[in-house]
């Protein structure tokens, strides 16, 4: 009695604890024992699909690379063949690379012996042209830009046991820098991270196929559209591809070099070249590059291609500035080093940009200051801020690039952020070298925050492994007024190292203009970019121009190290160029894209750029290229099996790693009621045993 | 002691014993709740309806229905793997083939609510994966193994046409956190 008074209100408490407990118990065992009574075995006579039969409905894919090069241009034509081994009507769906500065401008399907030309299309038309076709049983493929670098071919109606094939072709500029060409043909999307929080589910049906392994997030809103399915253990065999490269160069080449593939190379007229893989078909797994070297005497100082386009001239200018020689007294400066750690780093990757930090640290000089910063899933910087570069932190840093891990995300912009941010401005040159495989899905947002918070700092991004991000390190270094370089093994490194080095060293040409001379004077000219960007040593300036008049010459001027530079470019005989007016055009978009980036108005950068998609024929953001059979020969669109086919994980790079690991498939629940249990049980005990 | 003392801890034990009980019992609840909403979602779905969110606020969509006869079971499968989808319902892992295509389509679920019963998968058994568009392909279980959480080439679209069911192992542990893996592998039937 005594005892019940004194405990009256926990008295109740009990029993309505007892009732709860109980129901809860009875509750929990029915919910977590609904293992359902063992029934009596219907087995079946079991006959299983053989290993012989095909794994997926996914058309196998091979690709086939046509490369001519004259000059400084180049014309390169894809083709993908979808071939359907299987009984039935396909889809297929790849997602591949393409470089950054690509002009894609045309589409062919060869469909059941019929070619069919593509045309340009607004974007979400030429997504209805397709499904069209799809749904009315008509061979039909589709080009869609994801990216500036990243496309996606789908192929409806494949027939069983045919052969699609698509063609698609595109013009580039060739990168002229120090001495050497380089063309870089990209093969694979590496798997890119995706920051932000998933969206809710996709719409039913389309959505669904266009699936990557991502879900599309509040940062990456197309996430799912460029992240293919990674093949990572079925992967042998599949997407091969061959590569052929006639090379005329109009020059006395030193030499031709491929640093990731193994090549032959026959010259069959004097400066013309036939380049091809040793091996044949490669898996691509890693980006195909290309480099050669005019001998020393026939170094171009100069390049002029032209071409008449529907009335209109258009041209294309690549200036070598003179090379200035590296200043006496090299200005002190701050150099900030960006380093990824992500998981996507991990393998080669990492070492080839250990290398490179540890050739970096060894180029400052003491007047220097500098701080390296890391990033994954955190960011972590190595001194609070920037300081001398004395043997002590020097020591320091070596010994911290050596611990340097790859794993975890890649939370990339935090670190942009931190590297830009100059709490305490020295007065000194501040340069932040920025080394990534650029592996992530919100460049846009990248982009963006470079061209807020650059300030006076300047910004060079080193891209690393066998399949960097290309449109990353272009614009994040176009947007941060400094260079892109390259690093693909660790026995390039120190040569890429000392190279950016001395760009990082050498008076850079800035406040560049050009003042066009046309007959008769006066007539418009169209320059892209509009704006020069500063030149570094090494670099030429390459311009695209339009006008109603070949301009006859050129006045540029511009200031080096602090002395103004003047050349005048007479603007004759230029080699004939194809495509010239698809490249003024596409660096005309770029230049209008960037818009979006310093935040321009989307309506107005969309149809400025989508009218002159139109009417160069370019594959865009806004604009895509469909070819659509005539001819009926499918079934209805409802037996159509549709497949997103299937990417391989770029050369070094490591799965576990990149995805992580499998799902964790384990409630608390057990834990939680067994803790429960205990807590109830002492209660009880502490109640009972008091006297 | 203090009798106050006393009373506040058998207080505070009771009380937080109680909110973990519930706790406890809200998880299973829920897994099982929702496979019924589920359930609903998909019968309308077979129907014809299209954009069926099995309860207002779903933030991810049944993707196939799973059949084991020989148990009695019959579960709702949902699009994604991550812990907030496993809560209703076993997972299909994005990225791994799609339920009703060949290839490898990996499914995962919880070892404590959902998939308890991969415990008692016997080779030979037949599994039934059933799409939205009432397509359904039969499996049977060739073989069960234990794997390690970074054993992602499992997940792997291309290794071969087959069902995988996954797991935590072992499968009647207590603590939820563990590195291995248990998985079930079914291959295609022919009838």
């Amino acid at each position: 009695m005594h005892r019940h008074e004194r405990f009256g209100c926990l008295g109740l408490l009990w029993q309505a604890v007892f009732v709860g407990l109980g129901a809860s118990l009875m509750m929990a065992l029915l919910a977590l024992s609904l293992a359902p009574q063992v029934q009596a075995a219907t087995q079946q006579g079991l006959r299983l699909y053989g290993g012989g039969d095909q794994v997926t409905y996914a058309p196998q894919l091979s690709t086939e690379v046509s490369i001519r090069i004259s000059g400084a241009l180049t014309r390169v034509t894809v083709r993908q063949r979808f071939n359907n081994p299987s009984e039935h009507w396909v889809e297929g769906r790849y997602t591949f690379p393409l470089p950054e500065n690509a002009a894609v401008d045309r589409l062919r399907m060869r469909y059941a012996g019929r070619l069919v030309e593509g045309e340009i299309q607004e974007r979400q038309q030429a997504r209805r042209t397709y499904e069209h076709a799809r749904a009315s049983g008509r061979g039909a493929s589709l080009l869609d830009q994801q990216r500036a670098n990243i496309f996606t071919t789908s192929v409806a109606n494949i027939p069983p046991q045919e052969v699609v094939q698509v063609e698609i072709e595109y013009q580039q500029q060739l990168r002229w820098q120090a001495g050497e060409f380089t063309l870089r043909l990209p093969l694979v999307v590496a798997p890119r991270y995706i920051p932000g929080t998933p969206l809710p589910g996709p719409e039913e049906g389309e959505a669904l196929s266009a699936r990557g392994w991502a879900q599309d997030t509040d940062q990456v809103a197309d996430a799912s559209a460029i992240t293919p399915p990674v093949a990572l253990r079925g992967a042998d065999g599949f997407n091969g591809v061959s590569i052929e490269v006639e090379l005329n160069s109009g020059l006395q080449l030193a030499e031709i070099t491929s640093p990731h593939h193994r090549i032959q190379v026959q010259e069959r007229a004097p400066g013309s070249y036939h380049v091809s893989l040793a091996d044949g078909k490669v898996p691509a797994d890693r980006d195909f590059v290309l480099r050669w070297r005019p001998r020393l005497a026939e170094q171009p100082t100069a390049a002029l291609f032209v071409e008449q386009w529907r009335g209109q001239h258009y041209g294309l200018l690549m200036v070598m500035p003179p090379q200035a020689q590296s200043l006496p007294t090299p200005i002190p400066r701050e150099l900030v080093l960006v380093v990824d750690t992500s998981g996507s780093m991990h393998g080669d990757s990492m070492a080839q940009a250990r290398q490179a930090l540890l050739k970096a640290l060894q180029q400052l000089k003491p007047a220097d200051r500098f701080n390296i910063i890391q990033f994954n899933s955190n960011v972590h910087a190595l001194f609070d801020e920037a300081v001398p570069a004395h043997p002590r932190y020097l020591r320091q840093a070596r010994s911290y690039v050596r611990d340097l891990q790859a794993e975890g995300g890649t939370e990339m912009l935090p670190a942009m952020q931190l590297a830009l941010k100059d709490p305490r401005p020295s007065g000194l040159l501040r340069q932040v070298v920025f080394v990534t495989d650029g592996a992530v899905g919100n460049e846009q947002a990248l982009f963006q925050a470079v061209s807020r918070e650059i300030g006076d700092s300047r910004l060079f991004t080193v891209g690393i492994g066998s399949a960097p991000n290309t449109l990353f390190m272009r614009k994040a270094a176009e947007f941060g007024r400094g260079t892109f370089t390259y690093i693909g093994s660790t026995q390039e490194v120190g040569r890429k190292v000392a190279a950016l080095f001395r760009q990082l060293s050498a008076p850079v040409l800035t406040d560049v203009r050009l003042n066009w001379q046309t007959e008769p004077t006066g007539v418009p000219v169209a320059q892209a970019p509009e704006i020069v960007p500063d030149l570094y040593a090494g670099e030429p300036l390459v311009i695209a121009v339009k006008a109603g008049s070949a301009p006859r010459s050129v006045q540029i001027e511009g200031r080096l190290g602090g002395r103004l530079w003047q050349q005048r470019t007479v603007l004759q005989g230029g080699a004939a160029g194809d495509a010239v007016h698809a490249l003024w055009a596409r660096r005309k978009i770029q230049d209008r894209m960037a818009g979006l980036v310093t935040g321009e108005e989307h309506d107005k950068v969309r149809e400025t750029v989508l009218a002159l998609a139109m009417e160069h024929r370019l594959v865009s953001r806004y604009t895509s290229l469909v070819a659509v059979d005539r001819t009926p020969v499918g079934p209805p669109n409802r037996e159509l099996k549709s497949t997103v086919l299937a990417t391989r994980l770029p050369a070094g790079w490591s799965g576990p790693a990149v995805f992580g690991r499998l799902p964790g498939t384990a409630t608390p629940a057990p834990t939680v009621l067994l803790v429960g249990l205990g807590a109830l049980l002492l209660a009880w005990v502490t109640r009972v045993t008091r006297v | 002691m203090r009798p106050g003392f006393r009373t506040l801890v058998s207080c505070a034990l009771l009380v937080s014993g109680a909110a973990l009980m519930l706790y406890g019992t809200y998880i299973p609840a829920k897994a099982w709740l929702a496979q019924l909403l589920l359930d609903r979602a998909w019968e309308r779905r077979l129907a014809g309806e299209s954009d069926v969110p099995p309860w207002p606020w779903a933030d991810t969509q049944p993707v196939a229905r799973l059949t084991l006869a020989r148990l009695g079971i019959e579960q709702i499968v949902l699009a994604g793997a991550s812990g907030r989808v496993l809560a209703f319902g076993p997972g299909h892992v994005t990225g791994s083939a799609r339920p009703g295509d060949r290839g490898n389509v990996v499914i995962s679920g919880h070892r404590d609510t959902h998939f308890r019963w991969l415990a008692s998968l016997r080779d030979g058994d037949r599994l039934d994966l059933e799409t939205s568009d009432g397509h359904s392909r039969p499996y049977a279980v060739v073989r069960s193994a234990v794997h390690h959480e970074r054993d992602i080439g499992l997940l792997d679209p291309m290794d071969g046409d087959q069902l995988r069911l996954l797991t935590c192992y072992p499968l009647d542990a207590i603590d939820s956190g563990t590195p291995q893996r248990y998985v079930v592998t079914a291959r295609p039937l022919r009838l």
